[in-house]
Parts: C-alpha cells; sequence; structure tokens
C-alpha cells in the first residue's frame, strides 16, 4: 500500500438520548458509528457497504466535518483533524471534499451552475484569483463532460447524470487529494450510473485522487474499489482488498450479504446457494453484546455473547498467505465462496 | 392468457405539452407466471401498470387506445363500480413504499381485516381473525401479538410483508409488484422476493413486476418485457434475453452494470440521456443513443419483429419461446 | 374575528425548485429516490413543472431554452391565473386611490353639511350623505388610504420580524429555540379582539401607529412559526451540507442558501394576513379602540353609521362592501400565490 493519506482509529459517533425538557438526562444512546478504523492511501479507493443504518453515511459525515467524532481520530497526513478548528481546519477542509447522493437536493436550485461550482472560491479567495474564477469553473465544467457554455444555467434544467457531473465539479475546484462519495450514483438511472462511474474513474487518475467510496450497491463497490470494508451496526466487520472479500469472504455476515446480492445472470438462479438472514438489524440504541452480528448469525455460540471479536486477520488464516488471510471481526471466521464464477461468455 | 394488454396507450397533458408515457404497449400474463417489466425512470412501465388497476389519475392522464384484458373482459369498457370489484378481489398491486401505502392511524389488524369486511361482508371479529391467519403466512413473528400494531412499529421488510398480505387477503389472480424490493436491503430483498415467489407458487397467480434491477428479474422473471420511450423495445423468456439481448439498449443496460463476481475495466456507458416524452425522436425512439442506428432508424419507427432461429440457452430444451425485439436490426444485435 | 389562516404549512418544499417535489427526499436508498422518481414524475405531477423527467429531462442538452426558476414559474403561472388578474386589479386600484383619492374625488372628507345627514343618493353624491351629513362616496375614498396603510405597514412589521426571529431559531436551534416557540404559545392564545380592546383603550394617539404596533405584536408569532419550519426544511437540504463541508460561515449559509429557498411560504402567508389586518382594523376602529376620528377609516364609518341602519343603510352598506371587497382581494391574491409558488399543487 502507498502513503497513508488518511487514518481513521477509534471513530466513534454516539448522538446522546435525552430525557426532560429542563433537566435534561440523558438515558441513551444512538451509537452510529461504535469504533471504526480504516487506512486510506493516496490514489486509492475504499470503497465501504453496508446496509442502512450501519453508520456509513455518519462517517462520510465526521470526515468532511459536517459530524463532530465522539471520541476517535481522524489523522490527515498525520495531523489528527478532529482537534482542529478554525484557519487550520478550513485548510485541511480544502483537501477533503465530498460528493453528495441526491444530485437533486445537494444543488441549491437558486443558483446558477457558475455560482454553484464557483462558490468553494469563494469560500477558500486563495485558490483561485478572482479574476480567474470564471475560466476555471468553465475548465471544470469541461472537465466533467458537460459544455461549458451551461455555466449560466440553473441546476433544473439538466438532468439527474448532469447535476451529478456538476456535484462532482464542485468537489474537484479546490483540487482536494481526498474525495468523500456518499451514494453516488444510486439516485441514477441504471444507463446514466455506468457514465458517472466511468468519469470518477477517469478523475481519479488524472488528478491522482483518494476515494472513499461509500454505497449499498455491492457490485458497484467491487467495480470502484481498491479495497472495500463491510459496515454492519457502526463496525467495520471485514476488510480487505477486493478479491478478498468478494471471492473469499471469512465474515458471515459479508457472506450472507454477498449471497443476497441478485446476479444478473438467470442461470446463478440455480447454481447458487443463498443464506438468508432471518430478523432485523438490531437497533442501534441497544447493540447486542459481544459480536454484534450473533442475533442473526448462524454460527453464534457462547462465546460471540461474551468476546467482542476484533477486526485481526483471524487465527485460523494467521499462518496463511492466501486471500482469505485478511482482517475479519468473527471467532469462527471461515473462508466460503459464495458469489458463483461468472460463465457467461462476454 | 389471464391478462392482456394491447396497444395501450396512454398520454399526460402537462403545462408545458402533451407528454407520451405509453405509446403502443402490448403485453401478456399467464397464471402462474412472472412477467417481469423492465425499464427506467419515465420508460413508462408503472404507468402502464397503473392503467391495468385503474388508478391511474385522469386527468391529466388519458388513455388514449388500447385494451386491457382480463379474464376475457375488456377493463377498460367496465363502469367504474364494476372496476372496483375487480381491483382487490380479482388483481392487487403492492407499491415499493409500504410506509406511506398503509394508513398510519390504523392498526396493520384492521387494514387488513378491512378487506374482507368491505369485500366479503365479515364480521369484525372474524375478519380480525383472517388477518391473524395471513400475517402467518407472509411469516411475521408473533402475529397474535402484534396484530394490534401500527404500522410504523414494523421494520422495513415486515412492512413490506403485511403490503403483500393485503394484496393477498382476497386471493387474485393477479398481482401487479411495483418496485416492491427498492426500498429495502439486500437481505431484507431476498427474504420478501422469496416469500412473493412461495405465494405467487402456491396460489398459482399471475405476477407482474415491475423494477429496474437487472439482478432482481434474472432472480425471479420467467419472461421479460424491456421498455423504453413508453415501447416495449424486447420481449423474451428470462434465459435468452441475458443469453443473447436482441436490442441494443437491452444489450447496452446489461453491459453497462458493474458485475459482483468480477472487477471489469470500464463500464460500457449506453451514451446520452432517456428521451424527452413530449419530443420523442422520430423513427426509433432509441436511435440517437444507439451505437448501430443507420438512416433507417430516424425514420421508420420499428414494428415488433418475431425473433427466430435464436441460440438456445444452455441447459433448456424447450421449444423456441415467443420473443420480439422492436429493432430494424435485431438479427445483426443478436449475433453480434 | 377572522384569524389570518395558516396554510397549514404545505409548503416544505417551497424551498426547492417545482421539479424537486419529482423526487421525494426518502434518505433512502437512492434507488428508491428513483423509483419514486419514476412514478411521480408521471402520475403525480404531470401538471409538468420544467424538470420533471418528461419536459426536462434533456432541458440542458437542448439549447436556448430559457432559464426559468420557482419565480418565473410563478410568474408564468399567476399571469394566467383569473383569480390573480381580479385580485390585482382591485389592489392597484386602491393602492392608486390611496396615494391619490383627489383624483377621483371632488371633496374633503371631513367637510359635511348636517343638514343633508342620511340622504340618499343624489347628482354628484353618488352613495348619499351619512349620519353626520358627510358624502359617502368621498369618504369611502379616502378610508382606502388608512386601510392600505395599515395593512400594508402592520404586514411588513410583521413579515420583518416574525421572519428574522423565526428564521433565527429554526437556523441556529437549540435553547433559543424552545425559549422562541414557547413565547409564541403565549402569544396565540391571546384572544386578539381582547387584547385589542384592553391594550388600546389605554392609548390615546390618533394617528396609526399604536394600531400597527399592536398587530405586530399579536401578528408576528404567527410569520415566525412559517419562517422557523421553512428555514428547517431548508436547512436540512443537501445542498446547505455542502455548502458547510466546503466551510461556510453561518451567515454565507443563511444568506446565501436558506433565505432565498425559504422565503416563499413566508410572503404567502404575508400576503393572506394583509387581508385580515385591514379587517382587524375595521375591527378595532367599530369597537372604539383603534383609529379614532378625525381619522377616516371604513372602520370608523361603519360604527358610526350602524345606529343609523333602519333610515340610511347606504351609509353603511358602501364602507362595509369597500372593506369586504379589499379583504377579499387580498386573500385571493394570497391565495394564488400560495398556489404558484406550491410546487405540490402543478
Amino acid at each position: 500500500m502507498t502513503e497513508p493519506l488518511l487514518e481513521v482509529s477509534g471513530l466513534h459517533k454516539h448522538y446522546p438520548l435525552t430525557q426532560g425538557i429542563v433537566f435534561r438526562k440523558q438515558v441513551g444512546a444512538v451509537r452510529a458509528v461504535d469504533g471504526v478504523d480504516f487506512t486510506l492511501g493516496r490514489g486509492e479507493t475504499l470503497g465501504i457497504v453496508g446496509e442502512s443504518g450501519c453508520g456509513k453515511s455518519t462517517v462520510a459525515k465526521m470526515l468532511v466535518n459536517l459530524e463532530r467524532p465522539t471520541r476517535g481520530q481522524i489523522r490527515y497526513k498525520g495531523e489528527d483533524v478532529t482537534r482542529l478548528s478554525g484557519r487550520a481546519l478550513k485548510a485541511v477542509r480544502r483537501n477533503i471534499q465530498m460528493v453528495f447522493q441526491d444530485p437533486y437536493t445537494s444543488l441549491n436550485p437558486r443558483m446558477t451552475v457558475g455560482d454553484i461550482i464557483g462558490e468553494p472560491y469563494e469560500i477558500h479567495p486563495e485558490v483561485a484569483p478572482k479574476g480567474d474564477r470564471r475560466r476555471q469553473v468553465q475548465d471544470l465544467l469541461d472537465v466533467v463532460g458537460l459544455n461549458p457554455e451551461y455555466i449560466n444555467r440553473y441546476p433544473h434544467q439538466f438532468s439527474g447524470g448532469q447535476r451529478q457531473r456538476i456535484g462532482i465539479a464542485r468537489g474537484l475546484a479546490l483540487r482536494p487529494e481526498v474525495i468523500v462519495a456518499d451514494e453516488p450514483v444510486s439516485a441514477l438511472d441504471v444507463s446514466v450510473q455506468a457514465q458517472v462511474i466511468n468519469l470518477m474513474d477517469r478523475l481519479q487518475s488524472e488528478f491522482d485522487l483518494s476515494y472513499l467510496f461509500i454505497a449499498h450497491d455491492l457490485s458497484i463497490v467491487r467495480h470502484i474499489s481498491d479495497r472495500v470494508g463491510v459496515m454492519y451496526l457502526g463496525r467495520i466487520v471485514e476488510i480487505g482488498r477486493d478479491a478478498e472479500i468478494y471471492d473469499h469472504p471469512t465474515h458471515p455476515y459479508t457472506q450472507a450479504l454477498l449471497s443476497a446480492v441478485p446476479l444478473p445472470d438467470p442461470q446463478a438462479r440455480e447454481r447458487r446457494e443463498r443464506i438468508i438472514l432471518t430478523g432485523d438489524v438490531p437497533s442501534p440504541t441497544n447493540i447486542p453484546s459481544g459480536c454484534r452480528f450473533r442475533t442473526r448469525c448462524w454460527k453464534a455460540q457462547e462465546r460471540c455473547a461474551q468476546e467482542v471479536p476484533a477486526l485481526a486477520v483471524p487465527a485460523a488464516f494467521r499462518l496463511a498467505t492466501g486471500p482469505a488471510a485478511h482482517p475479519s471481526a468473527c471467532h469462527f471466521a471461515e473462508e466460503k465462496q459464495v458469489v458463483p464464477p461468472e460463465e457467461r461468455e462476454s | 392468457m389471464l391478462l392482456e394488454v394491447r396497444d395501450l396507450h396512454v398520454e399526460f397533458r402537462t403545462r408545458d405539452g402533451i407528454a407520451r408515457a405509453v405509446n403502443g404497449v402490448s403485453y401478456g400474463v399467464d397464471a402462474g407466471e412472472t412477467l417481469a417489466v423492465l425499464g427506467e425512470s419515465g420508460s413508462g412501465k408503472s404507468v402502464t401498470a397503473q392503467a391495468i388497476m385503474g388508478i391511474l389519475d385522469m386527468p391529466p392522464g388519458r388513455i388514449t387506445a388500447g385494451e386491457i384484458v382480463f379474464r376475457g373482459r375488456d377493463l377498460l369498457t367496465l363502469k367504474e363500480d364494476e372496476r372496483r370489484k375487480v381491483r382487490g378481489a380479482e388483481m392487487a398491486m403492492i407499491f415499493q413504499d409500504a410506509l406511506s401505502s398503509l394508513n398510519p392511524v390504523l392498526s396493520v389488524g384492521d387494514q387488513l381485516g378491512e378487506m374482507f369486511v368491505v369485500h366479503r361482508g365479515l364480521s369484525r371479529k372474524d375478519a380480525r381473525a383472517r388477518a391473524v391467519e395471513l400475517m402467518d403466512r407472509v411469516r411475521i413473528p408473533a402475529a397474535r401479538e402484534r396484530v394490534r400494531d401500527y404500522p410504523h412499529q414494523f421494520s422495513g421488510g415486515m412492512r413490506q410483508r403485511i403490503m403483500i398480505a393485503m394484496a393477498m387477503a382476497l386471493e387474485p389472480a393477479l398481482i401487479i409488484a411495483d418496485e416492491p424490493t427498492t426500498a429495502l436491503d439486500v437481505t431484507v430483498q431476498a427474504q420478501v422476493m422469496d416469500l412473493l415467489a412461495e405465494l405467487q407458487r402456491e396460489y398459482h397467480m399471475g405476477l407482474i413486476l415491475i423494477t429496474h434491477d437487472l439482478g432482481v428479474v434474472a432472480d425471479v422473471a420467467d419472461r421479460i418485457a424491456v421498455m423504453y420511450a413508453g415501447r416495449i423495445v424486447e420481449s423474451a423468456p428470462v434465459h435468452d434475453i441475458y443469453k443473447a439481448p436482441a436490442h441494443p439498449y437491452t444489450r447496452g443496460l446489461l453491459d453497462s452494470i458493474p458485475r459482483l463476481d468480477q472487477k471489469g475495466q470500464e463500464l460500457y456507458a449506453i451514451k446520452g440521456l432517456p428521451p424527452n416524452l413530449m419530443d420523442i425522436p422520430p423513427g426509433c425512439a432509441f436511435n440517437p443513443r444507439c451505437p448501430m442506428a443507420q438512416d433507417v432508424c430516424r425514420t421508420d419507427v420499428p414494428p415488433l419483429y418475431e425473433v427466430t432461429d435464436v441460440p438456445r440457452a444452455a441447459g433448456t430444451d424447450e421449444p423456441p419461446a415467443d420473443r420480439t425485439s422492436a429493432c430494424h436490426f435485431w438479427r445483426e444485435c443478436l449475433h453480434d | 374575528m377572522p384569524e389570518p389562516t395558516p396554510p397549514e404549512h404545505h409548503l416544505p418544499g417551497a424551498g426547492r425548485t417545482p421539479e424537486d417535489g419529482a423526487i421525494a427526499d426518502t434518505g433512502m436508498g437512492g434507488a428508491m429516490d428513483l423509483a419514486t422518481a419514476e412514478g411521480e414524475t408521471l402520475e403525480g405531477k404531470p401538471g409538468g413543472p420544467p424538470g420533471t423527467g418528461p419536459s426536462g429531462r434533456d432541458a440542458g442538452g437542448a439549447s436556448g431554452e430559457r432559464a426559468r426558476s420557482l419565480w418565473s414559474d410563478a410568474w408564468r403561472d399567476l399571469r394566467r391565473n383569473p383569480v390573480f388578474i381580479i385580485a390585482a386589479l382591485v389592489i392597484l386600484f386602491l393602492v392608486f386611490i390611496s396615494l391619490w383619492p383627489s383624483s377621483i374625488t371632488w371633496m374633503s372628507p371631513l367637510k359635511c353639511q348636517l343638514s343633508k345627514a342620511q340622504e340618499g343618493s343624489q347628482p354628484g353624491h353618488p352613495f348619499g350623505f351619512d349620519g353626520q351629513g358627510c358624502d359617502v362616496y368621498t369618504r369611502v375614498v379616502y378610508g382606502a388610504r388608512t386601510s392600505v396603510t395599515v395593512g400594508v405597514l402592520a404586514t411588513l412589521g410583521v413579515a420583518l420580524f416574525g421572519s428574522v426571529l423565526g428564521g433565527l431559531a429554526g437556523f441556529f436551534g437549540g435553547a433559543w429555540d424552545s425559549l422562541l416557540s414557547r413565547i409564541t404559545d403565549v402569544f396565540f392564545a391571546i384572544p386578539v379582539v381582547l387584547g385589542g380592546l384592553v391594550l388600546l383603550s389605554v392609548v390615546t394617539s390618533n394617528t396609526v401607529w399604536p394600531v400597527i404596533g399592536f398587530m405586530v405584536l399579536l401578528g408576528w408569532p404567527q410569520i415566525s412559526r412559517i419562517a422557523r419550519g421553512s428555514v428547517i426544511t431548508a436547512k436540512q437540504n443537501d445542498y446547505v451540507q455542502a455548502a458547510r463541508s466546503l466551510g461556510a460561515s453561518n451567515s454565507r449559509l443563511l444568506l446565501r442558501h436558506i433565505t432565498p429557498n425559504a422565503v416563499a411560504p413566508v410572503i404567502v402567508v404575508a400576503t393572506i394576513a394583509l387581508g385580515t389586518y385591514i379587517a382587524l382594523e375595521a375591527t378595532l376602529s367599530y369597537l372604539g379602540v383603534g383609529l379614532k376620528p378625525p381619522t377616516v377609516s371604513w372602520g370608523i364609518d361603519i360604527s358610526a353609521a350602524s345606529p343609523y341602519i333602519r333610515n340610511a343603510p347606504h351609509a353603511l352598506l358602501w364602507p362595509s362592501g369597500a372593506l369586504a371587497v379589499t379583504v377579499l382581494a387580498f386573500i385571493m391574491l394570497g391565495d394564488a400565490v400560495r398556489d404558484a409558488l406550491d410546487p405540490k399543487l402543478r
């Protein structure tokens, strides 16, 4: 791996639940993010997958400082971002930008495209001199594949895919090093998703970007990511290179998740073993003791209720060097192939 | 055929002109068959379903031509009160968003029971007993205790089960499911689709599954109808279409989705945008985005060609099924 | 007393462009948004605001399309709405005669001939005379000035005061917000007429200011509630988060991103309230605590004429009629503006 640009360790975000109006009393907490560690290297793409409510969006918000972590560190080039404020924070913010999920609500309908993409320069005037901004904005439009003459149009004159390109252009304006993309294509039509994914791929090499790519669609995450982390109930349960996670998953949750993804291949229906999980995800206010997945896990035993499994290479694979030897937070980790290898000729 | 839609046209009058949402759609479903209607936003797949159910907002919507023949009767010629008897009892619909489709101030038991009170004239007590039965059947744990709970007390997956129970209540012959699992997480999605497929087998119902997800389609459908700009561009048995699409749009869709089982190179992307329904391109609606487009595509609307001499999908030996494609060059597309 | 009906805050999306309504902000996976868009584009709002799927889909692609915004769309709607045209003509006429009453009258409203008291219509005096022998026509025309002045100034005061307080409370939230909400509750509990009787009976000034001040005092909570709600709605939009993640200051967020998108409901409610303030002025004057002679006002005239209703009904009917038409015109205007600004109704 290349040098780590971003190091996240022990990241927690708890939202207190209070009772009473005058004398607030904390009665519990929503543990949205509950101890997340990962690193992101320069030029790398780390995909984070998980179901709704697993805390992946909260992680994204903490990275761009929209939420303050309850505990834990986010180190950018070795400096703990969570302790910064004022000018120093602003400088770091320049380098970590976000692309939002919904291209319909993430652009101010009252501003022209030029104003939207140019706003970063108004907030960080040192990046581009005033006279140069319009040209910069037009360059950015060109870079994301939009006609630079659209600079005076309003967002609603564009389709969803084009709006997402505008959102990406805004994210690029300050020449950041890291882009946090929270479900950037899930609001788009299938045929348009591919266009935006390809664009993000191209921009990554062009601008030497690191991506933190958050999504619930496992296929898209595999396509774009170098490494993938699987989140469940506020924690990463398994992390590794894309082939390690998809072809050699060792955590039962990852296996269930992968086996549930419908494959666009009718023949896979017969060839595939499905793990259908029972029950629902427990509430983040009341996280099960020990392993948080144990309430839905078919392998759960006594030990799972008592010991919290650490996110590390499981003992069984510690001496192995194969693709199964990657961090997985399970006491009974074992390899299981759940995605049938492709047979379709193409 | 249980249901046959013939040459249906629906348009919407809007402030900016007439949006032609459905332009001559024909498809059919047999009892016990699952037809997947696949399309992107604005393809007219939901509008067609609403026209079948008779829940299209009119105005601004207008059915300008076509027939919807259900069990031998053309639904479009029925009077509203006759139509209402068909709805719910003979055909039912499952919506995407279970939370907004259920009434938040009535308990789920009341809502399920209401079907029996209204259509079957059962007493409230009997209706409640039937509601519990239904909840059991869609495998909601502890149905007897939960029958008095309100929709918001259930999780997304459980709510979608309740929607399914409601649709199944009167054992209709046809179910239309409009993106039934889109709002759900993958693991829950699998549970709900399994349940739906199982109930369909048990009651030998026709199922129209409306979706944009090529994965879900491959998992459950028998036949697929692909819609684009208010028309069916290709219709075929599921195995055939994934094996060898006979329309460039279908082909583009299949190529543009990333795969779970391999890390691809650059994705194929269909260029351009779906058409403006107020200004559908002349000729084939797909021609501005089509890599194979020729002059004829810009002038002549392609008819639905019968697709014959198809290479059979491996492992299937049924006789060549009826397969159509609305592409002048389906042969080239198929053998490309 | 007709309390201005708050239009049950049905402008949750008032801050957005019309077509944003097409994408229900489900917050769920984007795929859901996508599908919702599909459903709604064609069924819910085929009224077709510009960006809804069919029409606006490739608007960005078609060059030469005129710029459209919520406001220009609303204006287009309004121009075609007969209710708006009638209301606007009536209001323009009212404004005209309050500025230049002498252009359609030829007497002083204060010059009266007791000898002609209660006489009916006659040449040169189309509306007849009131109990004091003053010309009813002249007094009705001059009364418009007071009514319009009171209505407009009270509305401006209420709108400014209410939206600033409500907007800030909505934006910053927390303890100030709770405090403000309780204060508005207290003000809502004050019966308007009773409050007016008590408060204004101690005032001896002859000007319109005490009445206006009283209206602002009792009217601001209504606007502040609306403003607070719409600021909270606007604040949740992703574009506000996007600007915040760029490091934008609070004042930039408020002025640039929130206010333009939150102001529509306030305008609507204020327009409707204007009509009711005019009626309230008449009510208070009728009760003897509002304006006092020699100020000319419809309320005063209605009050003065009521004892002679059997002998000289015209002296009561003309000012009452003028009042009714004026109030109706403002309420109709407010209704039309609300419909035009509410994307959901399209």
